[in-house]
């Protein structure tokens, strides 16, 4: 027969000082493993937000980064009519020829960031249906007019609606924010192709951007870019695109793991500390327990969940500092390098639902490491020992 | 110091508390060392300090841009300037896409490169002379030499990412530097392959000055002589240009200080709440001492420094198995992750490991404060009441 659930809280209780400091360490110990790995899951959240398996980026064979291919005006002229790209309602071929580029720009804190720059055309904005502007309006080409993600001022000094943005001999005027909802074009600026051509001196594409009409034909489509031998070109679906881009955030869930393992096993020592003092305060107690009929196993049990108890209690609490901190504290993006292309990528701590049952399962764990040796203390005791015990 | 025996008994009565104490002391300082070891090789400045009259002269708008060599010969008119070199970030992709491999591959003029400009590393005068000499030669930092293996006569391919082409180099020796994470090869090898922007421009310019005076003066001298034309520059020192790359990461750097300070104050409870606990077991004995002429300050002091001596235990286990044990075997561990790179520069210091071994020594004092304070005021009588 098991030993009742309240005997293990009242015993909590009664404890408060030695109970809460364990449990405040937990939480502590759970929130930054949460902290850690929400960083490292907005990242990857920022590099698959809306991420299409319809759209194909064209690119030069071996570049890792859109900024680093080169596509010429011939070669972007024959993709367009290249197989499985879907037409818009004139006939046309769904395209949009990019051209990237990088600025080094001031950011709002005063020291400086580097900026990825696309130039593009209302087709690029056609292609990617997630995007949407919010405020002001779209750049008109020949202009050097920009648009800005609406979470870029919050970050970057200098890039709200009205501004002229200058870095270098580039001037933009910024006349609209968009809303790309978290995904990776929101750490972007956007411009004309032509003006930034123009204005870069690179009569040149970075990449070419493709809508295929489905998946299966945007199969096809990057088999004719392979297929061709005047392109030298390859395609990548964007959702395979921003997936070689994680890497980026590969380090940061090394971090995580590293900092988890070594508070875990750290904070269990503490968890288990104090169930030692526990049991070896209450040996007369559990002598008294056997006494009157609980078994061994009851004893074990009941200790371990003492113990789970406590760390759970300690799990929920590092949980929900941690929602506080994501939600009311910071409210910002937060910003990290894209080792890829040199640029940053802004993203949002958020904590999901697997990274909440994460937290939860960390606890648990240092809880059963904390509680099960203490535990097993307690229900080898002899009973004539035990109750013999002053 | 007569009462040392005492404390030492005392640290050592419950064997598995005191264990289980000093372990977890122990991993939140190896953790605490990795972390701020991990900063600092991020951080690395190349020169360890001394190469601070060196420039880097980029575009104005950022590394993405190239600069027209034609500036080559007017920067190195200036006076103060000592030598330029036009260096050419290759990004190029070693074996294979994996980020484990990747390391910085640069091209540099070698005529004057360890000469004149990188002239604080350490590279032997014939291993420098043979690279001169080898047009499709490269030297390597030592650390990457250790890492990758690579024996003189080696040849290495990189495949170009932004520049098209892929490069056979053969490796000549090593250099000794603050930072080690680099390769460099013949701006000439580069030239050859006749890539789009070959012998025609160049990604920055690493030079010297002939002293740390001439700095801002050259620095202001070149962007002023360049500021309309259609190549603007921004000239920075070495360090400023070194960290444009942490600001980028700067949440990054800020997240690491935080979590180490969190971690510190969670194992500051943990020992408390040991110190604590022994001190509450022990209340009819040190009620006990009091009776028998020890005083109020006897008391705070003996549990004051068993805390001191429990942390100091484990700080000093701490920092000997974090050097000698821990930290070598997680760093030949993490070769193979994506943190690879980060690790080239990876050294701990004995700075480090001293301000852990202080920082151990604090842990103890705040944690020992609170309970030594409440031992002391214990009145007597009531201590002697108490059934524990």
């Amino acid at each position: 027969m098991a030993i009742p659930l309240k005997y293990n809280l009242r015993n909590l209780m009664v404890r408060k000082v030695s109970t809460g400091m364990t449990v405040f360490v937990i939480c502590l110990v759970v929130t930054v493993f949460l902290f850690v790995l929400s960083l490292w899951s907005g990242v990857t959240r920022t590099l698959s937000t809306n991420a299409s398996d319809r759209n194909v980026v064209t690119m030069r064979v071996g570049s890792q980064a859109e900024m680093q291919s080169v596509v010429t005006r011939d070669s972007a002229d024959l993709i367009r009519s290249l197989p499985g790209i879907e037409r818009d309602a004139g006939g046309q071929p769904l395209v949009s020829a990019e051209l990237l580029t990088l600025v080094n720009i001031p950011k709002a804190d005063g020291k400086s960031t580097n900026v990825q720059v696309r130039g593009t055309s209302s087709a690029g904005m056609a292609l990617r249906p997630s995007i949407r502007m919010v405020e002001g309006q779209m750049f008109r080409p020949g202009t050097n007019e920009a648009i800005v993600s609406k979470v870029l001022p919050s970050r970057i000094a200098g890039v709200s609606i009205g501004d002229t943005l200058k870095s270098g001999s580039y001037r933009w005027k910024i006349v609209g924010y968009f809303d790309a909802s978290g995904s990776a074009y929101d750490s972007e600026i956007w411009t004309d192709v032509a003006d930034l051509q123009a204005q870069s001196k690179r009569p040149i594409y970075s990449i070419v951007y493709v809508r295929a009409t489905d998946a299966e034909s945007a199969r096809r489509y990057i088999e004719a870019v392979k297929g061709d031998q005047r392109l030298k070109l390859e395609g990548k679906t964007e959702k395979k695109y921003f997936e070689e881009q994680m890497v980026t955030g590969a380090p940061i869930k090394v971090l995580a793991i590293l900092v988890g393992v070594f508070t875990a096993i750290g904070a269990s020592f503490g968890a288990m500390n104090t169930m030692y003092a526990q049991v070896s305060a209450r040996i007369r107690e559990i002598g008294t327990l056997r006494a009157i009929g609980f078994s061994r196993r009851s004893v074990l049990v009941s200790f371990v969940v003492e113990a789970l108890l406590l760390c759970l209690i300690g799990g929920i609490l590092g949980t929900a500092l941690a929602f506080v901190l994501f939600n009311l504290v910071i409210t910002k993006p937060t910003g990290t390098m894209n080792f890829r292309t040199f640029s940053e990528i802004l993203f949002n701590f958020r904590l999901t639902p697997p990274l909440v049952l994460g937290g939860l399962a960390f606890s648990l764990a240092m809880g059963f490491i904390g509680g099960f040796f203490p535990a097993a203390r307690a229900a080898r005791l002899k009973i004539t020992t035990a109750l013999r015990e002053i | 110091m007569k009462f040392f025996r005492l404390i030492w008994k005392n640290v050592f009565r419950k064997k598995t508390r005191m264990v289980l104490t000093t372990g977890s002391i122990v991993l939140v300082l190896v953790l605490i060392v990795v972390l701020v070891s991990l900063l600092n090789a991020m951080e690395a400045d190349p020169s360890g300090g001394r190469g601070a009259n060196r420039l880097v002269v980029q575009h104005a708008t950022g590394l993405a841009s190239f600069l027209p060599l034609s500036q080559r010969q007017r920067i190195e008119q200036i006076p103060g300037v000592v030598a330029v070199s036009p260096e050419i970030w290759f990004g190029g992709v070693y074996k294979d896409d994996r980020p484990e491999n990747f390391f910085g591959q640069l091209s540099a003029d070698p005529q004057i490169f360890f000469d004149k400009i990188f002239d604080d590393a350490m590279i032997d005068p014939a291993a420098n002379a043979e690279w001169k000499a080898t047009r499709n030669g490269f030297v390597a930092g030592q650390n990457l030499v250790t890492k990758f293996g690579w024996k003189k006569g080696d040849h290495v391919q990189l495949r170009g990412t932004y520049i098209p082409v892929t490069l056979d180099l053969i490796y000549i020796g090593k250099y000794r530097a603050g930072d080690e994470s680099n390769i460099f090869f013949h701006n000439e090898y580069l030239n050859q392959s006749k890539w789009f922007g070959a012998n025609r421009v160049t990604g920055i310019y690493y030079m010297k000055v002939a002293s740390t005076q001439d700095l801002p003066r050259v620095a202001a001298a070149i962007d002023r002589m360049f500021e309309n034309s259609d190549a603007p520059t921004k000239t920075m020192t070495e360090k400023q240009f070194q960290a444009q790359f942490m600001e980028m990461m700067g949440n990054i750097k800020g997240l690491i200080r935080w979590i180490s300070l969190v971690i510190l104050f969670a194992v500051t409870l943990i020992v408390a709440n040991t110190v604590a606990m022994s001190a509450r077991e022990r209340v009819t004995e040190i009620s006990v001492m009091r009776v028998l002429g020890f005083r109020r300050s006897h008391v705070l002091s003996f549990i004051l420094s068993e805390s001191v001596l429990m942390s100091l235990l484990g700080g000093l286990v701490g920092v000997v198995l974090a050097k000698f044990v821990i930290i070598p075997g997680m760093v030949k561990g993490m070769q193979t992750t994506p943190m690879a790179p980060f690790l080239i520069n990876f050294r701990v210091t004995w700075q480090v490991l001293l301000a852990a071994f202080g920082i151990s020594v604090g842990v103890g004092v705040l944690a020992g404060f609170v309970p030594a304070i409440r031992s002391s005021q214990l009145r007597i009588v009531d201590g002697l009441r108490q059934v524990v």
